[in-house]
């Protein structure tokens, strides 16, 4: 029987990696095999090059699946992005995945709030769209530091959600953080049974799990914190979780994650 | 099957491994991760996560950091703790026509007793080996594989408690590894791994923090090879029984690098996170490497060092 939850490591090859915003591309490559499998939330472990000096591979984001396609939405950070943003249509990269556990959306949120801030809204486009397939209500709260790294607001609303912008220095949209739009909606809003998804800075996933805690609103958070091996062995990935019988573990953001209830989050 | 086709089998320490190619600890988890990828079977030995008496919950974060050619890692042994393991990892690892080593870890001599014991008694263990010299404990293993004295009293208090194969992990955080070497052989030891991560430390430059949680980690990777071969070479030189190689092998010809230096097995570590696959890319280089050079078993290169 074919299993479900297999994982792969693939090589495969760039078919387009093109600069979409300041500081930030969007990488396309054939991988049918994950591209059949990702859900919403799960990501790649990719082996950008042997021979680039960099010994092990870089966790993304599947962002979108088109048809044996799949991309990953990418910010410049260090060496490894660099060198990723240089490849070209036909340069090769290791691809394993997918990896993680996925959002949960099973008690029909109304309405499912993404919020995203800066490539942090990568991890929240693939769910997006399975929100949209379920007929879900969505909100999209999509925070960058200036317009010229504004990254989504055309897919999302491409795909019918209704997307609130915010920038830190108010060159588009509410001039501030992104959390200040979550609020502002929870305080003007009356709404049914919210569930709160966001991925984005530490700073910021701080700020919403404030929000949810002290709102009661079931939230969900994408966690990113550095990886080894991304199959659950290496254990250099953890974030430390409340235990619902009291005390804390180190669980796995490669593993039991990268998705986490926010009030089981110590930070 | 032609008359040059090299045989891989080895027995090491009692080991017998259908390939001399075992996994290093706590980079291969309890062997169910990789499944997806390797057929368990074709390993040499699988050597699990380091396990202590009681469950472990580790080190703060980060854990884990890159660095040129290799990685720093601080985990700080979270493990499940022996009794989880017997309950929980063992019995998959059953299902498998494969030697599984136990690498066992403690702050106190009793620990690694009650550890030792229970693997003993449990079914489907083939060796324990001793983790020594983990350099990520304020207060724990560390201080057993610096000091000969320590070494002999922990490795013969745990010789009495079990029959099974005994390998003993050197720390290559030592002035002169032959004398740690020497005293685990003495006390009983029928094998050495050789060597478990060079102790480390990196620093953000603009936070002025360091990279780890921990402030110092263990570095491993192809950046501690050549201090790996420089061990097994030494310790080879000094003791008579047999050394599991490792620390940065990549690629069959790495292992082979260590078979020459004096090794009779080799794991295969950090690789394991680069390529999920490596352990069984390491055994099908060795294997060419033998069939290029005409050689019938690893047991002709073991030591085979010419020195000009
Ligand atoms: C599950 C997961 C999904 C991710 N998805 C995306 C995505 O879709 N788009 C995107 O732009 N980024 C994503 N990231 C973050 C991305 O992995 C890092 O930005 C990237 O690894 C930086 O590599 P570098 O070599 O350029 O940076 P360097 O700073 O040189 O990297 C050094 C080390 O730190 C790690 N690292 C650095 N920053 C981060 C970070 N923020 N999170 C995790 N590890 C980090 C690197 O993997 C590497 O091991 C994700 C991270 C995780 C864990
Ligand atoms: C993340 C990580 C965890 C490790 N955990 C253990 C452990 O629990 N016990 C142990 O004896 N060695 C442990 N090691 C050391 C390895 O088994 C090995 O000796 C070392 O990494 C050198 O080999 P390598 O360069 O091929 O990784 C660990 C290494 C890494 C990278
Ligand atoms: S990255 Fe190795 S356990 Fe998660």
């Amino acid at each position: 029987m074919p299993n479900p939850t297999q994982k792969f490591d693939l090589p495969t090859e760039v078919i387009s990696n093109e600069l979409i915003a300041e500081n930030h591309y969007l990488l396309r490559c054939s991988c049918p095999e994950v591209a059949a499998r990702a859900l919403p939330g799960q990501f790649i472990h990719v082996l950008i090059s042997q021979g680039s000096g960099l010994l092990l591979r870089r966790p993304f984001t599947v962002y979108t699946i088109d048809d044996d396609q799949i991309t990953m939405l990418y910010q410049l950070i260090g060496e490894g992005t660099n060198v990723l943003s240089g490849l070209k249509f036909g340069d090769s990269i290791r691809v394993l995945g997918p990896l993680g556990n996925t959002f949960d959306f099973s008690v029909t949120p109304n309405p499912a709030i993404i919020v995203g801030g800066g490539a942090g809204i990568a991890s929240l486009m693939l769910l997006a769209t399975a929100l949209r397939d379920a007929d879900v209500h969505t909100l999209a709260l999509v925070g960058s530091m200036n317009q010229a790294r504004l990254l989504s607001v055309k897919d999302l609303q491409a795909i019918g959600v209704d997307t609130h912008i915010a920038t830190d220095d108010g060159s588009v949209g509410h001039h501030g953080f992104v959390t200040e739009l979550l609020t502002h909606l929870l305080q003007t809003h009356d709404l049914q049974n919210p569930v709160i998804y966001a991925c984005g800075p530490d700073g910021m996933l701080r700020t919403v799990t404030k929000i949810a805690l002290d709102s009661g609103i079931p939230t969900q958070l994408a966690m990113e914190n550095r990886m080894g091996c991304a199959l659950g062995v290496c254990l250099g990935c953890v974030c430390k979780v409340q235990l619902s019988e009291g005390g804390f573990e180190y669980q796995r953001v490669c593993t039991e994650g990268p998705v986490f209830n926010a009030e089981d989050i110590i930070w | 099957m032609s008359d040059t086709h090299p045989s891989l089998q080895v027995s090491v320490a009692d080991i017998r491994m259908r390939n001399p190619v075992m996994t290093a600890s706590g980079t291969f988890g309890y062997g169910s991760e990789y499944v997806d990828f390797i057929d368990l079977n074709q390993i040499g030995a699988v050597v699990v996560k380091g396990i202590t008496s009681v469950p472990w919950a580790g080190n703060a974060m980060p854990r884990i950091f890159e660095t040129p050619s290799g990685m720093l890692n601080a985990i700080g042994l979270q493990n499940v703790g022996i009794d989880g393991f017997i309950d929980k990892k063992l019995p998959y690892l059953r299902n498998f026509d494969v030697p599984v080593i136990v690498n066992v870890c403690g702050e106190q001599v009793e620990e690694y007793l009650d550890v030792t014991e229970k693997l003993d008694a449990a079914d489907g263990v083939a060796a324990i080996e001793l983790n020594i010299s983990c350099p990520n404990l304020h207060c724990g293993g560390m201080s057993f594989g610096v000091d000969p004295k320590l070494t002999d009293e922990l490795v013969k208090g745990v010789r009495k408690k079990t029959t099974l194969p005994l390998l003993v992990k050197l720390s290559p955080n030592v002035t002169d590894i032959t004398v740690i070497a020497r005293a685990a052989e003495d006390a009983g030891a029928d094998g050495l791994s050789v060597i478990n991560t060079a102790l480390g430390m990196a620093i953000d430059i603009n936070t002025r923090r360091p990279q780890l949680a921990n402030i110092t980690g263990g570095l491993s990777g192809p950046a501690i090879k050549p201090i790996a071969i420089r061990m097994v070479w030494q310790v080879y030189n000094a003791v008579s029984i047999p050394i599991i190689g490792m620390g940065g092998i990549m690629t069959g010809d790495d292992a082979i690098e260590f078979f020459i230096a004096g090794a009779s097995a080799v794991a295969v570590g950090t690789a394991n996170f680069v390529n999920p696959r490596a352990s069984l890319d390491v055994v099908d280089g060795i294997e060419e490497y033998l069939e290029r050079h005409r050689m019938h078993s690893i047991a002709e290169l073991v030591g085979s060092l010419e020195v000009p």
